[in-house]
């Protein structure tokens, strides 16, 4: 430990000599936009980069706007703003209000390096990113200063800056010594430790990527609360401990210190626990549902959310695969780890402890549960790393017992890591099955079901003189562009009035009637139309309620049912008859991604003709199937109705079956 | 297609395959295809319906019976489930999931986004159970040699817990209801994914064996080390074939078909439960093995070929088109025909462009399989088989095995298994010309008279069915 605090004092040092040069650049650089309001560019790049530090460092902790804006933050054309150069030209000029009240926009813009023409953006952006640190800043220095004139500022500022920096700094500085412990704990860490090191670094000095992170996690509704949880627990509880004075800022950097000493505490309970579960003077840990009642300072609560935040910690890794409604990704956690990882995962978990006082502090406020939106999810985590401490236990004597490792069976990683997952015993997870005895017991018929095939009461005198069975289609058909979605329409239509023949009742009972692009015929034209321009404009895949509220909103009359009927039957069909020709080399019968181009318009229409002439057709063709027409439905013999919808008359329709043909 | 990669060797030329007719049972609910878990969700019950589809387009139904399945109660789910977990699945609707009651119990049944609440949730189990017990209640009454259910195979669900788009484990049930006739039931699971759901129920007995193919290492659920054996009574009795992405025809078969030819062998099974899970299909939209639907089938025809009453059951499989493909393929397998590769016009012919065939080449992908990686586990998990007990201790001598020979000779087990206890005669269409001889009961008559009744109802229609719709029957030798 001496160690490191020699280096502590040795970087405070060095912090203290970069907060210099930052001032005095400051100061060189008040002189030279005082003088010439010129080239900002020549700054020194350290004091740029200290800026962009200092800025970020006032988004996360002291701004109470909730949203952050995007970054790099774009000007109107695209252009990519200059911050730093902004706020410092615009904060020589007194700040926003003045600025606007003397209307020099465009004169910061082009004091930027911007044309003119751009100052309504440059504003907007100053008010969006900037103007609240200007705000926050000059009110602070009034306080202090006490109305002091303007040619202090420049000191003030930079005086002011000294100390943000002073706090910025070592906050940064508990990370570092962490980090430098960490290098220590390398050799337990196996690969995985390079991303723990990524991320220190990504925090430390990157802070860019770490808060257009935090964004998108506010764009993105589907993302995990547990982020914006974080962030507000971040929000709340830095605003109390910023906009404060001296004295409640040292308050809270002995919070600080304290927390890690309970920290210690919190990893030597682990310890403990680790050594024995079963001490009694650890105590009982009650059910998660009391969780929220116990305050952090319980080391178990501390234990379990360090644990959830390490999870958490983990899956960013795998977040490309969450992304994804997969199978494998709802997996119990459990299930992703082997006894290495496990063990890798304890190491872990003293090495990210030590890093807590920096980086998870504001988990550990009382805030957290608070303004949690979903306390049970973060709870449950908990309790599902608690449960697999134990069963992990468990699979180490599973080890031991398998005493013959597994390591010699494959080169691939897989079979060497992992080891059984452990598959639970008792009566609450088998089966009870009894002991044969040799008796046969008996099994209730109903479980035979309702026999529809071969028909009870049938000669299926037909059937020999039908087609042959496990034939595919044949080779030529007589239509005029074979293979066209017509020439499939007329065909598939063909087939199952060839089939109605055959099962008879069977054919509705088997649900052959609701099946295929027949469904469509129980729509209008113009609820076809209106389903395919709703789907085209939502696609579902944003929406995961669809089903639920669009479609229902837009179709009062039709059942959930129906329409993922129409869906299935009508609407896939039609969007993969197009794929199946226009893009033959990306098809997709699975929602696998949104939805494309459907099928050319006008679809139904011709859909409807194809179906009443094969019907017509065939109810000539076959005797007992006769077909009416009454209120613009056609009516097949046994009651099979068509909702013609398109004004066409039976006569239009058999004129155009006698000139038709030619499908 | 070239079949020679899949079909060669040990198995049965495809134009006609083994050349016997198996009684075939079929369990479809109509309306099971209206079921929706929701926008996106992968598992969509629409498949059965457009396999059923390509099923009846075939005209395969008329080689087989085909039921419509009653629905399992509450009761008969509670064979296997909690009451508790029963009781939640058959009152929570989407329109009551938060409910206080219920939305205490989503977390606890795991119950939410993987498993979602759906319309008409509990009456889908109620199909998809039905249909599995039915079909074992058809083997159990010797009504049939092979029963088929597409919309079962929900192989994940646990007895308190919905897993994987798995609610009610109607595999579990139906093998229960399998168990009160048969001492012995080999379960087989050709699924990509772990069936862990059925190995936990049976984890402690050896009247159950399961043997589960499956994708190991990072992948859904997780479970499935060919280091899980079982417990308790049930060691040995669970077998875990681990296997990487991208494995083809050939590399399965390899693995497939010894350790089934062992299993049967030294188990010998009363009867075979195969859950033909078909994301392991090649360009499946979860899996990632790269097995072509022949290959697929493969698995069904070489059981098929033990002459073993067999429940054939769906599972996953969430590339639509291809899960019909393969379902209707294997229900071809089943009443052993050969369909046209040229799909006939159905009404969901466009799903299966831009080809419109019943096969699909496999996909140009890595076999991360090696020779070596697979000759390891095949040796390991036959030595482990060889640590079975021949035909476990269930009273071996009450009733003799009725484990058939395959007809693969190159194959043929060094123990012959005595005859079937009931008289393959009575087949509905038994063209047995394969010179080998088969289960020919000494004594057909040694059945219990009630069952013998019911057989004679039973054959009375079949015999009637035989006439009017066997195209190339023959006498039985």
């Amino acid at each position: 430990m001496e160690g490191w605090s020699k280096l502590n004092g040795g970087s405070k040092l060095n912090e203290v000599g970069i907060v210099q040069t930052f001032v005095t650049s400051k100061k060189k650089l008040c002189f030279d936009l005082d003088s010439s309001m010129g080239n900002v560019d020549d700054c020194n790049e350290r004091l740029r980069s200290m800026f962009d530090q200092v800025l970020f460092f006032f988004w996360g902790e002291v701004s109470r706007e909730k949203h952050i804006q995007p970054i790099p933050a774009l000007f109107a054309d695209g252009q990519p703003a200059d911050l730093f150069k902004l706020f410092w030209v615009t904060w020589k000029l007194g700040g926003y209000d003045p600025v606007s009240r003397n209307g020099l926009w465009a004169f910061v813009a082009e004091e930027c390096g911007l044309d003119g023409g751009v100052k309504a953006s440059v504003k907007l952006v100053y008010m969006k990113y900037l103007n609240e640190l200007d705000q926050w800043l000059r009110k602070a220095i009034r306080g202090k200063s006490l109305g002091n004139g303007e040619s202090e500022i420049g000191g003030k500022f930079g005086l002011l800056l000294l100390e943000l920096e002073k706090e910025f700094r070592g906050f940064l500085c508990d990370e570092q010594d962490v980090k430098k412990k960490e290098g220590k704990l390398v050799e337990f860490k196996g690969k995985k430790n390079g991303k723990c090191i990524d991320l220190d670094i990504d925090k430390r000095e990157m802070l860019l990527p770490a808060f257009r992170g935090i964004n998108e996690g506010y764009g993105n509704v589907e993302r995990n609360m547990n982020d914006d949880n974080e962030k507000n627990c971040f929000h709340v509880e830095n605003k109390v401990s910023v906009s404060d004075t001296p004295v409640v800022r040292n308050v809270c950097i002995q919070k600080r210190k304290r927390e890690s000493v309970s920290l210690l505490g919190m990893l030597n309970w682990v310890t403990e626990v680790a050594k024995d579960p079963h001490d009694p003077s650890i105590g009982r840990i009650p059910g998660c549902s009391m969780w929220k009642k116990y305050s952090s300072k319980e080391l178990w609560v501390q234990a379990l959310l360090a644990r959830e935040v390490l999870l958490r910690g983990r899956r960013i890794g795998s977040n490309t695969e969450e992304s994804v409604l997969q199978k494998k990704l709802k997996m119990h956690p459990s299930f992703y780890e082997d006894s290495k990882v496990v063990n890798h995962r304890s190491a872990e978990a003293l090495r990210c402890s030590e890093r807590l006082p920096s980086f998870t502090k504001p988990r550990f406020c009382p805030c957290c549960n608070s303004c949690s939106a979903s306390p049970s999810k973060v709870v449950t985590a908990c309790k599902v790393e608690v449960e697999n401490t134990l069963k992990e236990q468990l699979h180490l004597s599973v080890d031991i017992r398998c005493s013959n490792p597994i390591g010699g069976i494959s080169n691939d990683e897989n079979f060497q890591k992992l080891v059984p997952v452990l598959v639970p015993v008792g009566p609450l997870y088998q089966a009870e099955v009894p002991e044969w005895t040799g008796t046969v017991a008996e099994s209730d018929s109903k479980w035979l079901g309702t026999r529809l095939w071969p028909p009870q009461n049938r000669k299926l005198k037909s059937v020999m003189e039908m087609d042959p069975i496990e034939k595919g289609k044949q080779d030529s058909c007589s239509c005029q562009i074979p293979g066209s979605v017509r020439c499939i329409r007329y065909h598939v239509v063909e087939n199952r009035t060839k089939l109605k023949l055959e099962l008879g009742s069977l054919f509705t009972q088997w649900g052959f009637d609701r099946m295929g692009e027949e469904v469509s015929l129980l729509w209008t034209i113009a609820e076809e139309k209106r389903f395919k321009d709703m789907v085209r404009l939502k696609p579902p895949s944003l929406n995961k309620f669809f089903w639920d509220v669009d479609v229902l909103k837009f179709f009062p009359t039709k059942t959930r049912k129906k329409l993922v009927r129409y869906y299935l039957n009508v609407f896939l069909v039609r969007r993969r008859a197009y794929q199946n020709r226009v893009t033959p080399k990306d098809i997709d019968s699975d929602d696998e991604k949104e939805f494309g181009c459907v099928g050319a318009s006008g679809g139904e229409r011709r859909w409807r003709w194809c179906v009443v002439v094969v019907v017509v057709r065939a109810a000539r063709a076959v005797k007992g199937f006769p077909v009416s027409e009454s209120g613009g439905r056609l009516v097949i013999g046994d009651g099979e109705t068509i909702v013609l919808g398109l004004g066409d008359s039976r006569k239009a329709m058999e004129r155009r079956e006698t000139t038709g043909g030619g499908w | 297609m070239d079949d020679s990669s899949v079909l060669g060797g040990a198995s049965l030329p495809s134009s006609n395959p083994d050349a016997k007719k198996r009684r075939v049972t079929y369990f479809y609910e109509p309306s099971i295809g209206d079921y929706y878990y929701g926008q996106g969700h992968p598992m969509k019950p629409h498949r059965i319906r457009m396999s059923h589809n390509l099923i009846i387009h075939y005209s395969l139904h008329r080689r087989m019976e085909i039921n419509r399945p009653f629905p399992a109660g509450p009761h008969d789910i509670r064979r296997f489930h909690s009451d508790d977990y029963v009781d939640f699945l058959s009152s929570v609707t989407p329109e009551t999931i938060h409910d206080h009651t219920h939305a205490r119990n989503l977390k606890r049944f795991n119950v939410g986004e993987d498993c979602p609440v759906f319309d008409g949730l509990f009456s889908f189990c109620q199909a998809s159970t039905g249909g599995s017990i039915g079909a074992a209640v058809k083997l159990n009454r010797q009504d049939a040699d092979i029963a088929l259910n597409w919309a079962g195979g929900l192989h994940h669900a646990k007895k308190s817990e919905a897993s994987g788009f798995c609610y009610v484990n109607d595999i579990v049930l139906g093998i229960l209801e399998l168990l009160k006739v048969h001492r012995r039931v080999l379960y087989v699971d050709i699924d990509v994914h772990h069936g862990d759901g059925v190995e936990e129920a049976f984890f402690t007995t050896d009247r159950v064996m399961t043997v589960s193919f499956h994708k190991f290492g990072d992948f859904f659920p997780g479970t499935g080390h060919i280091k899980d054996i079982g417990a308790g009574r049930g060691k040995y009795y669970a077998l875990n074939v681990p296997l990487n992405d991208g494995i083809d025809d050939t590399s399965f078969r390899g693995l497939f078909r010894p350790i089934i030819q062992k299993v049967m062998e030294v188990y010998q099974p009363d009867a075979v439960v195969l859950q033909c899970g078909a994301d392991s299909l090649a360009g499946d939209r979860l899996g990632c093995f790269n097995l072509s639907v022949k290959g697929h089938a493969d698995c069904l025809r070489f059981l098929r070929s033990f002459n073993v009453p067999l429940m054939v059951l769906g599972g996953g499989g969430y590339t639509i088109r291809n899960v019909a493909r393969c379902w209707c393929y294997e229900t071809a397998v089943a009443v052993g025909v050969e369909p046209d590769n040229k799909l006939p016009y159905n009404e969901y012919y466009e799903y299966f462009g831009p080809d419109y065939t019943l096969h699909v080449e496999p996909m140009p992908m890595e076999n991360l399989n090696s020779a070596k990686d697979l000759e390891k586990i095949r040796n390991m998990l036959l030595e482990q088989l060889s640590r079975l007990p021949n035909a476990p201790s269930v009273q071996f001598q009450t009733t003799p095995p009725i484990t058939q020979v395959p007809e693969e000779a190159e194959e043929a087990m060094d123990r012959r298994p005595k005859q079937r206890i009931w008289n393959g005669e009575e087949y509905e269409s038994d063209a047995d010309d394969d010179e080998k001889p088969r289960f020919h009961s000494l004594n057909s008559n040694s059945r219990p008279g009630e069952k013998m009744e019911m057989r004679d109802n039973a054959d009375g229609i079949k015999n009637e069915i035989k006439e009017e719709i066997t195209i190339d029957a023959h006498p039985p030798s």
